[in-house]
């Protein structure tokens, strides 16, 4: 059988749990799932390969793109073409897929999160998330995939045989780029991953000179005030309020967003909230598939009477 | 120092609707306005603030129709040097047909450069591919999701590149290069109207894009169009503005979290 080769995503000592919707788009396609992995001790759950390829590189040097293509290559000249190579759709995944593909002329589609059997398309997003487009890919040879975290993990299953172990060794290293350290983010008085309420604002704000009245609104509200990406990068919101992937993961009581479209890169940090209430003049905006309820309005006429009802109070 | 910025006009599609005709053939773009690729625009900011601190000159590129020119007169008015439209009619939807393009006119044109900077992804499309797959044909060191540049040193430069919840990594790679840069590095500068129009008096270079594309076609074809998924949905609360701020604090005091 074929097998799909997967680029274990790895940080820090740990093996995410992303890794898993990898071994289901393995499962769902038929096709082995095969893992190459940094050394290290991970906490792989190994019954779920059927191969597992150890390669003699500390991580750092493992997920720098660089040496990802000389170990790629090593892969494929030793056991072989697969049928896929396999990556998360994460910082790591978004930036080796790319490049392997592009060295080896690969085709290559990004950020999947379905599949279609009877067709055999893949399912993408685009337009943050307000459409989907069914790709197929032609052509011979093997192609490159970063899967969308959460979409396939209900389909892994683990296999019946042994693992296979397998050693990678003598790998060259490419010192053009290298990795110096990390650097977490500094602490702020508040950490927005702890409050119950959640009042939220996106891009939909329109203006900075906007945000005072929202911030009397969170003070009326008891809640706390955090934004999506576009308010943070604007600096309207100081960086420890971003909700969303490269921001914080929150699971307030209820999670209050206004003018906020509902990407993914958003959407995974906030999804598990107990309530989420959504204001959005647009109806199409996906947000409201996450909700438990909607208000389709202006926001800033919903912030106005709000003030206006709580003052009155 | 010289450096190459990829620039993409895209439709503005997060406050329209997005219309699919048909069986799902296509999607609707004919009434979106369309603009700057937000991420290029940071990226656009960030070569341009390079060579006003290192010297040399930023050169923007676009790829695609003749109105893409909009987004290059932008960037002269911003700042870079020179701009120059790669013609395709037919949009290079396909990531690997795309890259392989700009590869090939960069190696043919024989550009001189030291760093190649694209935004992280597009906002139509969303692969996010181009840089790093541009990086790969031409074999040069790649970064990506790169939130800070601190030093352009010789031969080499120093980044902090964005990762998970926060979390950053600091990064040394060799020159050339090609970096594909995050929203938010930066504060982009205003454009005026009068500024655009002042651009548009420096000429802007085109290339037909067919001069570069034998032997390689698509690998990817779209099947269909459709609209996401539906999951559950939201309990949409009454349209009128004081029914639906009643309703939300009845809901904010059932869950406890305001009187
Ligand atoms: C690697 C990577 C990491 C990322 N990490 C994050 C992250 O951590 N967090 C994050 O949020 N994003 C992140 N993003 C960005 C993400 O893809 C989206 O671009 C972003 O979430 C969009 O923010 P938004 O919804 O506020 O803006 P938009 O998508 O522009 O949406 C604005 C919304 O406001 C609505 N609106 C406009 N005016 C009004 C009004 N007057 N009243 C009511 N509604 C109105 C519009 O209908 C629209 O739905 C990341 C992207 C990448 C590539
Ligand atoms: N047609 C194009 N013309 C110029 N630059 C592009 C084009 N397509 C993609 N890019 C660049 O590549 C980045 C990532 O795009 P994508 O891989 O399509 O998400 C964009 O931010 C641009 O910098």
């Amino acid at each position: 059988m074929s097998y799909g080769l997967i680029m274990a995503d790895v940080r820090r000592g740990l093996f995410d749990e992303r890794n898993l919707d990898l071994v289901g788009f393995c499962n769902v396609l038929n096709i082995d799932p095969w893992l190459i992995l940094p050394k290290g001790a991970y906490n792989v759950r190994e019954a779920y390969f059927k191969r597992i390829i150890q390669v003699e590189m500390g991580e750092e040097e493992f997920i720098n793109p660089l040496n990802a293509v000389i170990t790629v290559k090593k892969v494929i000249e030793k056991f072989g073409d697969p049928f896929a190579l396999i990556f998360s759709a994460s910082s790591s995944g978004m930036e080796i897929a790319p490049y392997v593909a592009g060295y080896l002329k690969s085709p290559i589609i990004t950020d999947v999160s379905g599949y279609q059997k009877e067709s055999g398309t893949l399912l993408k997003s685009l337009y943050s998330d307000k459409v989907f487009a069914s790709l197929k890919i032609k052509g011979e040879g093997f192609f490159v995939i970063t899967v969308r975290s959460g979409s396939f993990r209900h389909e892994a299953r683990e296999i019946e045989e042994n693992t296979i172990y397998e050693k990678l060794e003598g790998l060259t290293r490419d010192e053009r780029r290298r990795f110096l350290g990390y650097i977490e983010e500094e602490k702020q008085e508040v950490d927005i991953t702890k409050a119950d309420f959640l009042l939220s604002i996106g891009r939909g704000v329109g203006t900075k000179d906007e945000i005072p009245l929202y911030e009397e609104l969170a003070s009326l509200l008891g809640a706390t005030i955090s934004g999506s990406r576009p308010v943070i990068d604007k600096k309207w919101l100081p960086k420890s309020r971003q909700v969303g992937t490269s921001g914080k993961t929150v699971k307030p009581k209820v999670y209050l967003a206004m003018g906020i479209s509902g990407a993914f890169q958003h959407v995974s940090g906030m999804k598990d909230s107990e309530c989420i209430i959504a204001v959005n003049k647009d109806p199409e905006a996906p947000i409201f598939q996450y909700a438990h309820y909607g208000i389709i309005a202006d926001m800033h006429k919903i912030r106005d009477r709000l003030i206006q009802i709580l003052r009155e109070k | 120092m010289n450096i190459l910025v990829f620039l993409k006009r895209v439709a503005s599609s997060q406050e329209e609707e997005l219309k699919i005709l048909g069986e799902g053939e296509a999607v609707d773009l004919s009434r979106l306005p369309f603009k700057l690729n937000d991420w290029d625009n940071y990226a656009l900011e960030e070569a341009i603030r390079a060579v006003e601190k290192e010297g040399g000159h930023v050169i923007a590129i676009s790829l695609g129709a003749k109105e893409s020119d909009d987004v290059l007169r932008r960037a002269i008015a911003m700042g870079a040097g020179e701009g120059i439209l790669i013609l395709g009619e037919e949009a290079l939807f396909d990531p690997r047909l795309r890259a392989i393009v700009a590869s090939r006119f960069i190696k043919k044109e024989g550009f001189n450069f030291d760093a190649i900077f694209t935004g992280v992804q597009a906002e139509d499309d969303q692969f996010g591919t181009f840089g790093g797959y541009l990086a790969g044909i031409l074999e040069l060191p790649y970064v990506s999701m790169v939130v800070a540049i601190e030093e352009w040193g010789k031969g080499y430069v120093l980044v902090r590149r964005e990762l998970e919840g926060g979390l950053m990594e600091k990064v040394k790679v060799s020159l050339p290069s090609v970096l594909s840069i995050q929203t938010g590095i930066n504060e982009p500068r205003y454009v005026s109207v009068m500024g655009i129009r002042r651009a548009s008096q420096i000429e802007r270079k085109i290339y037909e894009s067919s001069l570069y594309m034998e032997g390689v076609i698509s690998s990817i074809e779209v099947l269909k169009w459709s609209y996401p998924p539906k999951k559950e949905g939201a309990k949409i609360l009454p349209y009128d503005i004081d029914g639906a701020c009643r309703e939300l604090l009845q809901i904010l005091k059932e869950r406890g979290v305001c009187q």
